[in-house]
């Protein structure tokens, strides 16, 4: 089934939170923001912005009724600074305007006087002056102490990923109305509905009762806007019941990209030991996240870099420290990969490092200790159903690996001003939030009497094709016609307590839920039909809007089934409830079973650089994955092929650039570039591994958001491979992205 | 200052802003949300609408121009009876939409130079098909169904 919202979108009639008409009197919000990334305000003027005409007032954390926090993990992040600021964009004040040009004019005539501190940008020195948002956390097996001995090679460095800006091509926003008996109403872009809700309710000080949080759809998220579009709605919300007039603020880019964080900058330090025979026997890392100015979801991600600091390779001895640290950027959030991805580029260094020292082929490392069945974690989870190997066979056999490597080096031999370079990435994603409370989702079925079915659930559409999954669900249950579902908008009213559309879970989760609460409704619609038969509910299914008794066709369709439960008093109504099984994790000892299954796949990537210019191309991207049953191909290939191209992105291009001060210089889309359509590889191949898939994936079809986008990080070996063909004493550095400029020095580094 | 101009086939005149940017005018004064702000700084395409023939970023530019010209919006590409415009069939049919933020603003683009290649009665090569789309960015889909939809509109 095609994503059901496509129609919409072609033709320009889907709606997204700046669509919405706007009632008339709506108050227009913009964000008057700090300056400076650190400093201590000593004075503000808003004289001259209160009396330009047409504003209606600007409000601070003294309008504030309940608590000026909206700290999400920990209770350290402001509404509106008070007395200092952490970080340049941090909001301020919120202007309110009869419309948005007149409230930005104003924030050009607010005086801000501010004594500016000392900033720190860099995690390494937010760690020595101990500036950290929580205590460091490990992850151990093993012994690496005692290890180090029996290894025959040990290789140390340092491996360097850069943030990267979400750049969901809908910017942030939110839009509140007030309602009857101070209740108010929110239309927000978020992932998080419930975050929102609660966080309003706590900024106002009043129940999460008087609040209603609605989403529609997103413009893209990406993570960007799971806890970081709650601010927004927070503003509206709170301008709404000052004020008791509806209030829309819509962030423009350079607002969006200033005052939100970002995925994490990592800076990392590995060691890492091999036996004689290449198998990887001791692993140490230590990373310094650079988590901003507070805490946002800097520990959850934190705990993600270390869940996957092995990424797809068995290592018996491991020891993971992680730092989180804090410093005078944005608070750095969730991005795809959600930390993920910066633990496993440092072992994907660590390797690259020892295979060049080795002067052999990183790929057969790689291989030689990919995961198998029954191997250990750091984390203490047991590997089950690894595809690892399958998917590396698979790899040689439908893509030739070893027919790569000669084609690579034949073109390396022959030209000198260009060279090739190829690269292997596989991936072991685990699937589940890691915090375990959060893996439990809700739907809300309605069956209306004429035979038409509403679903409402906590998954947000952020163009990933969750409702089509959910509608896909719904319809094969009831056997219906997909035409008489409808997916309603994600409504705190309807479905409450929601985790937030992440963790590549939602499907699954959700779907999970939905298919409990359509069980519910089929068994009681069965046991109607079985008594107007006369024949057992066991005897009856339901097959294209036909009853079936006892394996043939009736008479009956399921509008007239619906009827006449309805007629009998047969609650057409469920709510599905899900929880999934299994996980647990112990964070005290650090171990446990946090995850649902993961999802493994390997990404075979070549590439062409220009030896004169430094630029590059990528020639193709050819990928085994694992999809478990795939319950929509079209759909979960989109998320392989957006994802790898995000991840390309963040590798190679996108280049987040602070200045020492904390000031951002890639503040626009001029200044900060992501791929166009001209910087994706010219092939993206991708084959399915034949497998059963996982039983705690929705209908066995494995979740597909995140996991793609690690193959981008082969994007960054492969440019190093094809740069040490040129200049093999290039140094082995590892620091992405890997930009145009990073490449040429490499190139003619001595 | 007065204009007069066609918007998706009908005539309008109004009082405008000499400052007012054209994505202004055709979303908050005409209401037509279909065309979408990405960025405000002709970076993204989003906000594509073909003015005279030729596909334009709204965002950079002034309302007033369209002074006796002929703007068309996603909106004018369909009426509620007519089927899809190709370029929107083609779109859907090669799964090219995630998010749909980028849609409008591509589908624009693309019909802008279909149009063109078919006056011209050219069949464009798919590197030029993709330079036909080098100023409209999409975060969700890696492009490669995008090039492979609006190649194929110039399929029989
Ligand atoms: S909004 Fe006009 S080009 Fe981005
Ligand atoms: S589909 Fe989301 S930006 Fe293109």
């Amino acid at each position: 089934m095609k994503n059901i919202d496509s129609k919409g979108h072609v033709t320009g009639k889907s709606i997204y939170l700046d669509d919405i008409p706007t009632i008339q009197g709506t108050l227009f919000g913009v964000i008057f923001d700090s300056p400076v990334a650190h400093g201590h305000i000593e004075s503000i003027d808003y004289s001259k912005a209160l009396a330009l005409p047409g504003i209606q007032t600007i409000l601070t954390s003294k309008e504030i009724p309940g608590e000026n926090q909206i700290g999400g993990i920990f209770p350290d992040e402001e509404l509106f600074a008070e007395e200092d600021v952490h970080f340049q964009g941090q909001p301020i004040a919120l202007i309110l305007a009869e419309s948005e040009h007149i409230a930005f004019q104003a924030r050009k005539l607010i005086e801000i006087k501010i004594t500016e501190k000392e900033a720190i940008v860099d995690p390494r020195e937010a760690r020595k002056k101990n500036q950290l948002i929580f205590p460091p956390r490990t992850f151990s097996l093993g012994n690496t102490d005692s290890a180090w001995s029996q290894c025959a090679h040990i290789f140390e460095g340092q491996a360097d990923t850069n943030g990267q800006e979400h750049l969901y091509i809908e910017m942030q926003g939110a839009y509140a109305s007030p309602l009857e008996n101070g209740n108010i109403r929110v239309s927000s872009s978020t992932q998080g509905p419930t975050a929102v809700q609660r966080t309003i309710a706590k900024v106002l000080g009043m129940g999460m009762h008087k609040i209603e949080v609605d989403v529609v759809r997103l413009g893209g998220g990406f993570g960007g806007k799971e806890d970081q579009a709650t601010p927004w709605a927070v503003m509206a919300a709170l301008g709404a019941h000052v004020l008791k007039k509806p209030v829309k603020v819509v962030l423009h880019r350079m607002d969006d990209m200033r005052m939100t964080g970002k995925r994490h900058p990592y800076s990392s330090d590995y060691k890492i030991g091999l036996h004689e025979d290449l198998k990887i026997l001791a692993y140490e890392v230590i990373f310094h996240q650079n988590a901003g100015a507070a805490a946002d979801l800097s520990p959850a991600v934190m705990e993600r870099t270390l869940f996957h600091s092995t990424n797809s390779y068995f290592v018996p001895n491991v020891k993971a420290t992680a730092y989180s640290c804090k410093t005078n950027l944005p608070p750095n959030t969730a991005f795809r990969g959600f930390g993920g991805p910066q633990g496993m580029f440092v072992i994907e260094a660590a390797l690259v490092h020892a295979a060049n020292e080795l002067g052999i082929s990183a790929h057969e490392l790689q291989k030689k200790n990919l995961l198998q069945d029954g191997d250990e974690f750091p984390y203490g989870q047991i590997a089950a159903d690894v595809g690892l190997t399958q998917i590396w066979s698979d790899m040689e056999a439908k893509f030739d690996i070893k027919g790569a490597e000669k084609r690579v080096s034949d073109f390396n031999s022959k030209n000198s001003d260009k060279k090739k370079g190829f690269s292997l990435q596989p991936i072991a994603f685990g699937i589940s939030f890691t915090k375990t409370p959060m893996n439990q989702a809700r739907a809300l079925v309605h069956i209306y009497s004429d035979g038409s079915v509403g679903v409402s659930t906590g998954a947000v559409e952020m163009g990933q094709g969750v409702n089509t999954k959910m509608l896909q669900i719904a319809a094969d249950m009831f056997s219906i016609d997909p035409s008489k579902v409808r997916l309603e908008s994600t409504n705190t009213t309807r479905v409450a307590n929601t985790s937030p559309t992440a963790a590549s879970a939602t499907a699954d989760l959700n779907g999970k839920a939905l298919q409990n609460a359509c069980y519910a409704l089929l068994t009681r619609l069965k046991k109607s039909a079985a008594d107007h038969f006369g024949s057992a509910a066991s005897d009856i299914q339901f097959k294209d809007e036909q009853v079936i008794n006892s394996g043939k066709a009736t008479d009956m369709t399921w509008n007239q089934l619906i009827d006449q439960a309805f007629l009998e008093r047969v609650c057409l109504t469920e709510n599905g409830h899900y929880a999934t099984p299994i996980i647990n994790f112990d964070k005290e000892k650090e171990k446990g079973h946090p995850f649902a299954y993961h999802v493994y796949g390997l990404a075979l990537t070549e590439v062409t650089v220009d030896c004169i210019r430094g630029t590059y191309e990528f020639d193709s991207v050819k990928i085994v994955h694992d999809f478990g049953e795939s319950m929509n191909l079209p759909v979960d290939i989109g998320q392989i092929e957006g994802g790898l191209v995000q991840g390309i992105g963040w590798m190679t291009m996108e280049e987040l650039d602070y200045d020492k001060k904390g000031k951002l210089r890639s503040n626009s889309l001029s200044t900060y570039k992501i791929p166009d359509i001209y910087s994706v590889p010219k092939e993206v191949l991708i084959e399915a591994l034949e497998t059963e898939g996982a039983e705690q994936a929705i209908l066995k079809s494995k979740a597909v958001g995140e996991p793609p986008l690690m193959y981008g990080l082969g994007a960054y070996f492969a440019i190093q491979n094809a740069v040490r063909a040129f200049n093999p004493d290039a140094q082995q550095t590892f620091d992405a992205p890997f930009t145009h400029e990073k490449v040429l020095m490499g190139l003619y580094q001595i | 200052m007065k204009i007069v101009f066609k918007i998706n086939g009908k005539q309008v005149s109004m009082e405008v802003k000499p400052s007012l940017l054209l994505i202004d005018l055709i979303r908050d004064v005409l209401k037509l949300k279909g065309t979408k702000p990405g960025c405000l700084e002709g970076e993204c395409g989003a906000c594509s609408v073909i003015v005279d023939g030729e596909a334009i970023n709204s965002c950079m530019y002034l309302a007033i121009n369209v002074n006796g010209k002929e703007v068309s919006t996603i909106e004018g590409l369909t009426g509620t009876e007519n089927p899809l415009h190709k370029v929107q069939d083609k779109m859907l049919e090669h799964g090219a939409v995630q998010c749909g933020f980028c849609t409008s603003g591509i589908v624009m683009t693309t019909k802008a130079y279909s149009d063109k290649c078919l006056e011209e009665g050219i069949t464009p090569t798919r590197e030029e098909v993709k330079k036909s789309l080098e100023g409209n960015l999409c975060r969700c889909t890696g492009y490669a169904k995008i090039i492979d939809a609006a190649e194929a509109v110039y399929k029989k």
